[in-house]
């Protein structure tokens, strides 16, 4: 049977081989010894409505290992979690899933 | 006996937020942020924005796509940061109570020139911030540095619900 190209395939021609539209897309925070615990901790609360107990997990996962996944999602929601991040001084990159 | 009651840089009260920095320190963030201005105002490529400006996507397949971001966001980036650094010299300025837009503006505005002074400084993760060295060349950077660190920790307090000093 013949399957129907997705929509997300058809609104987004690409003859870019990096990316793969269906492939969900994760933020991640790195580890940097400018920003303070607190700082972090309240950004990813205020950013992403975590509770205290969440956001200080994850900004725990940074620091210990480095770097943590704070969201995930589509491209362009990844790319705008990643630019009010770096609005707020983190940093933030952004990686398609595995 | 004298009474003497501790008040935090930065609290939270009822009618809203009040900074209580005196004028002499007050001076010294403006001057920060007029600084950090005059850098955002320049080159972008500036050494010292280097934090301010990261990456967006640090695989390198993705190089064009960062390459995109950057020519896109970091105009954006720019502007933010702008309008945030005046929304801090009017709340300096101004009567309390302050908003709480206002102190976050501060917040991110303290938090961007620990940025460009950490950079400076290459901060390390293992750095005692309270080991200062009068004669390091960068002494001065030092103490700008600590005296922003102990700021912004005391604003993040006072807008972060359930933590001391959020009252």
């Amino acid at each position: 049977m013949p399957v129907a190209p997705s929509p997300a395939v058809v609104d987004r021609p690409t003859t870019d081989e990096t990316i793969d539209p269906d492939r969900p897309w994760v933020v991640l925070v790195w580890n940097d010894p400018i920003n303070l615990m607190s700082y972090v901790t309240f950004v990813l609360q205020k950013l992403f409505g975590y509770s205290l107990e969440k956001a200080t997990e994850l900004m725990l996962d940074v620091h210990h290992k480095g770097r943590a996944a704070v969201s995930n999602g589509s491209r362009e929601k990844a790319e705008l979690d990643v630019f009010r991040l770096h609005e707020h001084g983190l940093w933030a990159t952004m990686q398609q899933d595995d | 006996m004298a009474r003497w009651q501790f008040r935090p840089p930065i609290e939270r009260t009822k009618q809203g937020f009040r900074i209580n920095i005196d004028e002499r320190e007050r001076e010294v963030v403006r001057h920060l942020l007029e600084e950090m201005r005059s850098l955002l105002l320049g080159s972008s490529d500036h050494p010292a924005l280097k934090r301010v400006f990261p990456a967006a996507y640090h695989q390198a397949q993705h190089a064009e796509q960062d390459a995109e971001y950057q020519r896109f966001m970091r105009e954006e980036l720019v502007a933010s940061r702008l309008t945030g650094i005046d929304t801090v010299m009017e709340a300096l300025s101004a009567k309390p109570p302050l908003s709480e837009g206002q102190v976050l503006a501060l917040a991110q505005a303290l938090n961007g020139v620990r940025l460009v002074l950490g950079t400076v400084l290459d901060v390390g993760e293992d750095d005692d911030p309270d080991e200062l060295d009068p004669d390091d060349p960068l002494a001065a950077e030092q103490e700008l540095y600590g005296f922003l660190s102990w700021l912004l920790e005391w604003t993040v307090r006072a807008l972060s619900p359930g933590l001391a000093g959020s009252a």
